[in-house]
């Protein structure tokens, strides 16, 4: 493979070099190391490209996994680089070049080929952990193990089962709309799947969940893994398809982010690009599309006694998507006593399963996030991405803290359905 | 570098203080300044003054050269590092360590990043005054070492205004203690000598700063025009008329649509060949005076429109916009090339055209984005540094509208510093016997010029002194 074929050598050459997006960098925070900085790692690609850098060094490797593919930056550069797909094909170049340990190599092939390629195999691992979590067998796995042990407890079976094909509207039809199940919210957090059918339905809109379908693909190309990305997407694609022009909506910022940019990964694959283009653009955050199509009132009473609500935006909603308003403004039509989180829009250090690879990076990201939460006062922090969630939850049990997690779509169930969301024990 | 001296230098700083792997290096090998690089032997990032000066100290012993660097984005490499030299970072270096609101200052890290410093006051009333565009980026420190700029310098003064005081640490390791934040200092203003000396006289670790009670009323207006050239003469015109705005800033057509394609779109209209961005603050009354006597001029010379800010959000916007232009021009071309020049605020239209004609003579492609009011230009030439040829193109044009601007009694730098960029051309606005005197100062900071060598002063000066000095 020629040097330039490792990383996006055109789009590295967007970058001008100023700076602006060094503060905004929660490694190059943490440091304060230029190699371990947006405007450092477009640097190193391209002396790479260039041939100045040979990308099996260990340290180019190093800075690329260090990243947390926020991108934060992206929100910054007003030479519009395009950082988060740059990351992830230079990661692709990564794993053409260098040969990682066994073990690593290992677990990696059987995340993504195996668990997040199949529900079954994605079934029986959320059983396996829930296992190893509840006897402590997790201890003998070792730092995995610490990482399974530090999250919170994966839900029993019956709260990961697979949700209906088909949920008719509640109110007077408006449409109807295809709903992304989504991996990791399956298995972790079904609670808030079924919370979002509840509000689509809830205001007027037939819910469809494709059955089968997995996995988007997210975590693959996030760490670099393209080609299995493009194959789910592909997948993902065709699952959709059902469901005519239908709008796609997904709880999930990390998945909505991706899902929106299929048609950039499938830009070379002539028989599949327009199609891709065609899905991307029907994919919309939930939010998005409950701001766009929210009930008049909403019953306030029941969120109030949630406490004060205070919301931090997913990267991948924020930075990923440009959308910011629409969840703050669904929470103040939902009658939310709401603060504002300070430095919202900073990464909590969760970016998929950079948590489970990093303990370490991944908590020092979040303390300062905590020290934020704790400064607003605030009861609940609402989120909208399930790593997000996660994240918040293991580091409010490690701090001892009383705080509690929601998804914005438990929030606004709870607005129109009160029972849905009252704290449950 | 030899083993034990990296070992010596690791001991001091910890792992996370100092970078000596050959690829993460290479990170640090330029700053805003991308033209030029060189590779450094070390990267030393120490956390604290302490830290700092036994490092030094262990680098004047074994004689090897210092770059200082805050979060290199300056624009004239006086952070490009030298050969065989290590580069001494600030950027872990970033505490407010006090805020005195009565008294009107703080006292910081040198690392602290500009804007961090306003937001950490601006509760309290107060804000830092000096803007520089990266503001978002460049520290406090390195400021002070170039003495930066910025929009709303114009009515509030560049850095040395606003600087009182600092801890310096030396070439040899020593600490100078000048923290004291006095108003009007007593004997000799080395607070002042330092600021703007490019990191040739010591790594600045502490600053203590002025702050600046945020104005009772901020309004802007952004001024519309269909000609360059009017846009100018509209700025001298209020400058002739003693007006007294915070900031007028001018943006030619090319970096409106750069702006306007980033995420920074400020709302600035494609069509219009340049837009005057003007700031007005104080009590309301006078306010409300001068934004109706600048909205008559700018009318007069024929602004298609003027539209006021509604709010602090729009505000904002305007000024993000004018913030993001160095880096937008990412967009015309890989790399760009900001050149720096102060012109007499009456022949800003002349000056203005004649850059563009050089740019054109050169086959460049020049826009012009500049702090109006204080007659500071920025011609902004894009380029491409894998092109050897138009990089030498770049240069010359560089070079040459240097010589113009001083020929029509104009200055090489507004706010960048010299560095190496500019070093050559010192000569065009100095005598040697001026660089002698810059040369014997320095002198007395750092005998043996291991501190930003090869920088500033222009080489013929440095080797001549050397020689003079030199035992027969």
């Amino acid at each position: 493979m020629q040097p330039a074929e490792l990383v996006d050598y055109a789009k590295t050459l967007d970058c001008i070099h100023c700076g602006l997006c060094l503060r905004t960098c929660p490694t190059y925070r943490l440091t304060g190391a230029e190699p371990s900085s947006p405007r450092g790692r477009i640097y190193l690609m391209r002396a790479v490209a260039e041939g100045q850098l040979e990308a099996s060094d260990a340290t180019y490797r190093g800075e690329l996994d260090f990243c947390l593919a926020c991108r934060h930056c992206e929100s910054v550069c007003p030479a519009g680089v395009r950082f988060g797909e740059m990351i992830e094909s230079a990661r692709a170049g990564l794993s053409a070049v260098q040969h990682r340990p066994v073990l690593a190599r290992l677990a990696r092939w059987f995340g993504f080929e195996l668990v997040l390629r199949s529900r079954w195999w994605l079934s029986a691992s959320a059983s396996a952990m829930r296992f190893a979590q509840r006897t402590g067998m997790a201890r003998l796995l070792g730092r995995w193990g610490e990482a399974l042990l530090a999250m919170p407890l994966v839900p029993p079976r019956s709260e990961r089962a697979p949700l209906a094909a088909t949920h008719g509207a509640r109110a007077p039809r408006r449409g109807s709309v295809a709903m992304l199940e989504g991996c990791a919210m399956r298995e972790l957090y079904g609670r808030v799947n079924r919370a979002t059918v509840q509000v689509l339905t809830g205001i007027g809109f037939d819910t469809h969940v494709p059955a089968e379908h997995v996995c988007c693909g997210a975590l693959h190309a996030h760490n670099g893994e393209l080609d299995a990305a493009r194959d789910l997407a592909r997948a993902t694609i065709a699952a959709f398809e059902a469901f005519g022009d239908d709008a796609i909506v997904t709880n999930s910022a990390g998945c909505g982010a991706h899902m929106k940019g299929y048609g950039q990964l499938l830009r070379d694959d002539a028989r599949w690009r327009e199609r891709a283009q065609r899905f991307s653009r029907r994919v919309v955050d939930f939010s998005e599309f409950v701001a766009a199509h929210a009930p008049t009132a909403f019953s306030t009473g029941a969120v109030r006694e949630l406490g004060t609500l205070t919301y931090d935006d997913p990267c991948h909603l924020c930075h990923g998507q440009q959308v910011r308003a629409q969840p703050r403004t669904l929470l103040e039509l939902a009658g939310a006593r709401r603060v504002e989180l300070a430095d919202a829009e900073a990464c909590c250090g969760s970016a998929g399963i950079y948590s489970l690879l990093r303990p370490a990076d991944s908590r020092a990201v979040f303390e300062g996030k905590l020290a934020a939460f704790e400064a607003s006062g605030a009861d609940v922090l609402v989120t909208a991405n399930p790593g997000c969630h996660m994240q918040w939850e293991s580091g409010f049990k490690r701090a001892g803290s009383r705080a509690r997690v929601l998804h914005l779509a438990e929030v606004l169930a709870c607005a129109l359905d009160a029972p849905a969301a009252r704290r449950d024990g | 570098m030899r083993a034990e001296v990296v070992h010596e230098l690791r001991e001091i700083l910890g792992r996370a203080g100092l970078i000596s792997e050959p690829g993460r290096l290479l990170t640090y090998e330029c700053d805003g300044l991308a033209l030029l690089h060189e590779r450094p032997e070390l990267v030393l990032l120490p956390r604290t003054t302490d830290e700092c000066a036994r490092a030094l100290r262990v680098l004047h012993r074994e004689k090897i050269a210092v770059v200082g660097r805050g979060a290199g984005t300056g624009l004239s490499g006086g952070a490009t590092p030298v050969k065989g030299g290590v580069v001494l970072g600030t950027a872990r270096m970033r505490d407010v360590l006090e805020i005195n609101a009565v008294d009107r200052y703080a006292r910081v890290q040198a690392g602290l990043v500009n804007v961090d410093l306003t937001l950490a006051v601006e509760e309290l009333g107060l804000f830092y005054a000096p803007d520089p565009s990266s503001q978002h980026a460049c520290t406090l420190g390195g400021n002070a070492a170039e003495n930066s700029g910025g929009p709303h310098c114009f009515k509030h003064g560049s850095t040395t205004r606003h600087v009182l005081g600092l801890v310096i640490v030396r070439d040899d390791g020593s600490v100078l203690d000048l923290s004291r934040p006095a108003v009007d200092p007593v004997g000799y203003d080395l607070v002042g000598l330092f600021v703007g000396s490019e990191g040739m006289f010591g790594i600045a670790t502490e600053i203590t700063v002025k702050l600046t009670p945020t104005p009772a009323v901020t309004e802007t207006l952004l001024a519309i025009f269909t000609d360059l050239d009017a846009a100018c003469d509209s700025v001298s015109d209020a400058i002739a008329a003693r007006l007294e705005p915070s900031a007028l800033e001018i943006l030619d057509k090319l970096t409106i649509e750069a702006v306007e394609a980033s995420v920074f779109a400020a709302g600035y209209p494609k069509q219009a060949e340049a837009v005057l961005l003007i700031e007005v603050e104080g009590a309301e009354a006078e306010v409300e005076m001068t934004l109706a006597e600048l909205s008559r001029i700018v009318k007069q010379r024929g602004a298609i429109d003027v539209r006021r800010a509604r709010s602090a959000a729009e505000r904002k916007k305007l000024w993000a916009g004018r913030k993001g232009a160095f880096g937008a021009m990412g967009r015309i071309a890989p790399d760009l090339y900001v050149a720096d020049v102060v012109v007499p605020r009456t022949k800003l239209r002349e000056l203005v055209a004649a850059t563009t004609r050089i740019a054109r003579e050169k086959r460049l492609k020049l826009a012009n984005v500049f702090h109006a009011g204080d007659g500071n230009l920025h011609p902004n030439i894009s380029y491409d540094r894998r092109d050897a040829d138009e990089v030498a193109r770049v240069l010359r044009a560089g070079e040459e509208i240097m010589r113009v601007v001083v020929a029509a009694g104009g200055s090489l730098s507004g706010e960048h510093g010299i560095g190496i960029e500019k070093q050559a051309a010192m000569s065009l606005v100095f005598g040697d016997d001026d660089l002698r005197a810059m040369c014997r100062v320095r002198d007395a900071w750092d005998p043996e010029h291991r501190m930003n060598p090869g920088k500033l002063i222009p080489v013929h000066v440095c080797r001549e002194m050397r020689n003079a000095e030199r035992p027969r």
